[in-house]
């Protein structure tokens, strides 16, 4: 009798693997998403959440592996030479649509195959409370000292530089920037009046915003932070600047159509999951889903508007 | 105030976070002793673990983890010449030469005693004056970044060895190689040959290992078959009242120095635990003896770095800011938990606050139970034979190096590392001012860069403000007394000749 029944449960494994590989079954074996960074970051937290609910939407489980190295370059490689059958991902950072253009990274959104958005976070100018009242303030007095008004960021090439420099072509002002070896001590040098602003997130300013400490003049974004919802964007007061950071997920270049959907239909309800929602929330994160399409256009927005700049900062080292 | 501490004692007792603490602490010197996983990568790692879980408990269990790691990676350091953290790295200087003097117990009991006497006086700085040390730290601008590096740097005058010519020479090696990786100010790739890993310039600590493990286990091959010679006793365990006093001044010169680098963003650990073996070799009376295994030299650099610990915490909790890696993972723990690190935290949620505080105090007693009581134990590990500790060293090298970013370059850097190492101390050249280079060497030039373009070009900046002439006076009077000292010491020669 026991002989009998698994007799029938291996046949019956059989018959659904056989059928399985009929339909090209996907996904039949765990799903790597790679993180190009430490673990504990903000990217990591956003992968880690996602991939909780892999299991139940996808049938398989979801694993998040941290490869941090060059700037995030080590582990994008890794899923650049990885095969494109939707096993390998990876988070990719909005710098896949300049750094190539830099002459950090070695390729670009082109060789990747965008599966949707998960988070945007806008640029936020943030001055020590006090200094500045408006953005009107912040632009008048640049008029009147060129080049005076000094702006830390995060890294020179990286977004909240080109933040920066999108608002200062846009406002007519000219700025002198300043960068620092990440947010943090670039914030740390605002408090401590060691520079004039800084353009990183709002998420990343939050704290001292919240505390009166800092002042948050406009985010950068196309809508008001949910956090913020006093302060203006720069669109509301008539400057023509949309600089967000994005975190989407993507593969290998050559990624088979049906399994881009297969992926994104999961992604997608796994993005709603409550646990999800809540990590982005305390983590300061804004969730924006985009499909694939949208998505896509998004990264070449941001190319499109960002290419003058590039050449502006005399950062563009390959055409 | 101290109402607030109690309440906090009380609350980490009656919730049994005090538990999650002791484990945290237990899983620190073990992840700390163990090479390629780090305090930063401890924390990290548990951090998926803490969601849901009450405040207090996960933060006990992130203080205990990152105290523990920061004290466990001495344990390697001394007995295995592994540093398991970049912030052992100073530690290995005396440490394993003390252990293969046949002392392995004394000089974990010092570094048992330096973490916790160190930590526990960077925990209470945290406690009482977090605010006001924050406020001195913002003031802390690129300039005085470079003077401090520069101090730093001075020190290599100090841990030069015989031949001054080959210090500076070392030194200078070491700033070379930290300029590998993408320019601080202009965003541009230098000297990566197109190879991703080094984009970022060369990891720390795959670097540490290699000078230090990997070329101790290519040197123990020169002695790989030799009949085994006198096995490395244990001595006593602990260290006499005599001792105690004779290394007291340093852990707590160290400690403050390494609360303060804690408090301003961007130096971290090892940074604090050179600057305190530096300055305690300036300061002390048997200096040149530093480095054949003297137990100041234990103990400056573990003080310093376990008060390091608690001085990180002051940017975080106070500002929002993370003062190093091991902070910005805990602050993004943190953020999951619910909490906003920042001025508001202690005005919304003193109770967690205060219950940190009493963690920080309470973690640096547990080292210090664990460590004497484990001292005994893992200083066995040297009764093993000799060809088993070489075998040993290598495989942890290389396993160490591996583990950190899960990337074989790294691998290829110790053992390159190991090699130059290994050449270097057989032509006796000093291996710590490569070091100090190596590390403070980013410090100087990305500040350096920062501080021409916030001065518009001056470079008077770095005479009108306040805080640089305390750091010219500290330089000058390190080459200074240098000079001194050792004009002293070639006059006793002739004397001696005569």
């Amino acid at each position: 009798m026991r002989k009998c029944i698994a007799g029938i449960i291996v046949l019956m494994s059989m018959i659904f693997t056989l059928g399985a590989f009929a339909q090209g079954k996907f996904p039949t074996k765990p799903i790597k998403i790679i993180v190009p960074w430490n673990a504990g970051g903000g990217t990591d937290a956003v992968a880690r959440a996602l991939a909780r609910s892999g299991e139940k939407y996808l049938g398989v489980p979801v694993v998040v592996e941290n490869k941090p190295g060059g700037s995030g370059a080590v582990g994008l490689a890794e899923v650049v030479q990885a095969a494109p059958d939707g096993y390998t991902l990876a988070i990719l950072p909005v710098e896949l649509g300049f750094m190539d253009k830099t002459g950090v990274y070695p390729f670009g959104f082109k060789d990747f195959t965008p599966i949707m958005n998960l988070n945007t976070d806008p640029a936020a100018l943030t001055v020590k409370s006090g200094k500045f009242k408006s953005v009107a303030d912040f632009v008048a007095y640049a008029k009147a000292n060129p080049g005076k008004l000094k702006v830390g960021h995060s890294g020179t090439g990286l977004l909240w530089h080109l933040a920066a420099a999108v608002f200062a072509k846009e406002a007519g002002i000219s700025l002198t920037y300043v960068p620092f070896d990440g947010a943090a001590p670039a914030i740390a040098a605002l408090i401590g009046n060691q520079i004039d602003a800084v353009t990183v997130s709002g998420a990343e300013v939050q704290a001292q915003v919240k505390a009166g400490e800092l002042t948050m003049l406009a985010c950068m974004g196309d809508k008001r932070l949910a956090n913020f919802p006093e302060i203006p964007t720069l669109m509301e007061l008539g400057y023509n600047v949309n600089v967000s950071t994005f975190r989407g997920i993507g593969g290998p270049k050559g990624l088979p159509a049906d399994r881009v959907k297969i992926l994104h239909d999961a992604f997608k309800k796994m993005m709603e999951e409550p646990d999800f929602v809540q990590t982005l929330a305390k983590m300061g994160l804004g969730i924006d889903y985009r499909s694939t399409a949208d998505y896509k256009k998004l990264a070449d927005d941001t190319a499109a508007t960002l290419a003058p700049i590039l050449t502006e900062l005399g950062l563009l080292r390959n055409k | 105030m101290v109402q607030y501490l109690l309440n906090g004692f009380g609350h980490l007792i009656q919730t049994g976070s005090i538990l999650a603490l002791f484990i945290g602490v237990f899983l620190g010197i073990i992840i700390g002793a163990l090479p390629g996983l780090t305090a930063t990568m401890g924390i990290a790692l548990l951090i998926p673990f803490t969601y849901g879980m009450d405040p207090s408990y996960a933060l006990s269990l992130m203080v205990g983890i990152f105290a523990g790691g920061i004290y466990g990676g001495s344990i390697s350091a001394i007995l295995l010449k592994t540093p398991g953290t970049p912030a052992a790295g100073a530690t290995v200087l005396d440490g394993y030469p003390l252990a293969q003097k046949g002392q392995a117990g004394k000089a974990v009991a010092v570094s048992t005693i330096a973490s916790a006497l160190g930590g526990l006086i960077g925990a209470l700085i945290l406690t009482f004056l977090a605010p006001q040390i924050a406020k001195i730290a913002v003031l802390f601008g690129p300039p005085e970044y470079v003077l401090l590096g520069i101090y730093g740097l001075s020190m290599i005058s100090y841990v030069a060895g015989k031949s001054m010519a080959k210090g500076i020479f070392m030194g200078l090696l070491g700033i070379l190689i930290s300029t590998i990786g993408i320019d601080p100010i202009s965003g541009f790739p230098r000297f990566t040959f197109g190879q991703l890993n080094l984009l970022n310039g060369l990891s720390l600590l795959p670097v540490l290992i290699g000078l230090f493990a990997a070329a101790q286990a290519f040197e123990g091959i020169e002695k790989y078959n030799e009949p085994q010679a006198q096995q490395a006793k244990i001595n006593r365990i602990g260290i006499s009242g005599k001792e105690f006093l004779r290394i007291l001044p340093h852990i707590i010169k160290s400690a403050f120095i390494g609360t303060f680098v804690g408090a301003v963003p961007g130096t971290g650990t090892d940074i604090a635990a050179f600057l305190s073996y530096g300055e305690a070799k300036r300061s002390s009376k048997n200096g040149a003896e530093f480095g054949t295994g003297v137990i100041e030299g234990v103990a400056a650099p573990e003080s310093g770095n376990n008060a390091c610990v608690n001085g990180a915490m002051i940017p975080m909790f106070t500002l929002g800011i993370p003062g190093e890696a091991a902070t910005a993972v805990m602050l993004g723990g943190l953020m999951l938990l619910g909490l906003q690190p920042g001025p508001l935290l202690f005005k919304d949620n003193p109770q967690v606050i205060y219950t940190v505080f009493a963690s920080t105090i309470t973690s640096n007693l547990l080292i210090l139970v664990l460590g004497l009581l484990g001292a005994r134990f893992f200083a066995k590990v040297l009764q093993l034979p000799t060809k088993l500790i070489t075998t040993m060293i290598f495989v942890l090298a290389i396993i160490g190096s591996y583990a950190m970013r899960n990337n074989a370059f790294d691998v290829g850097v110790t053992i390159i590392a190991g090699f130059l190492g290994y050449i270097l101390t057989k032509a006796d050249y000093p291996v710590p001012p490569l070091l100090l280079g190596l590390i403070l060497g980013p410090l100087v030039e990305s500040n350096l860069g920062r501080t021409v373009i916030i001065s518009e070009g001056n470079y008077f900046i770095f005479f009108t403000r306040p805080l640089c002439w305390l750091f010219w006076v500290l330089i000058l009077y390190t080459v200074i007394s240098n000079i001194t000292k050792s004009k002293r010491a070639s006059r006793q020669l002739d004397q001696t000749k005569r």
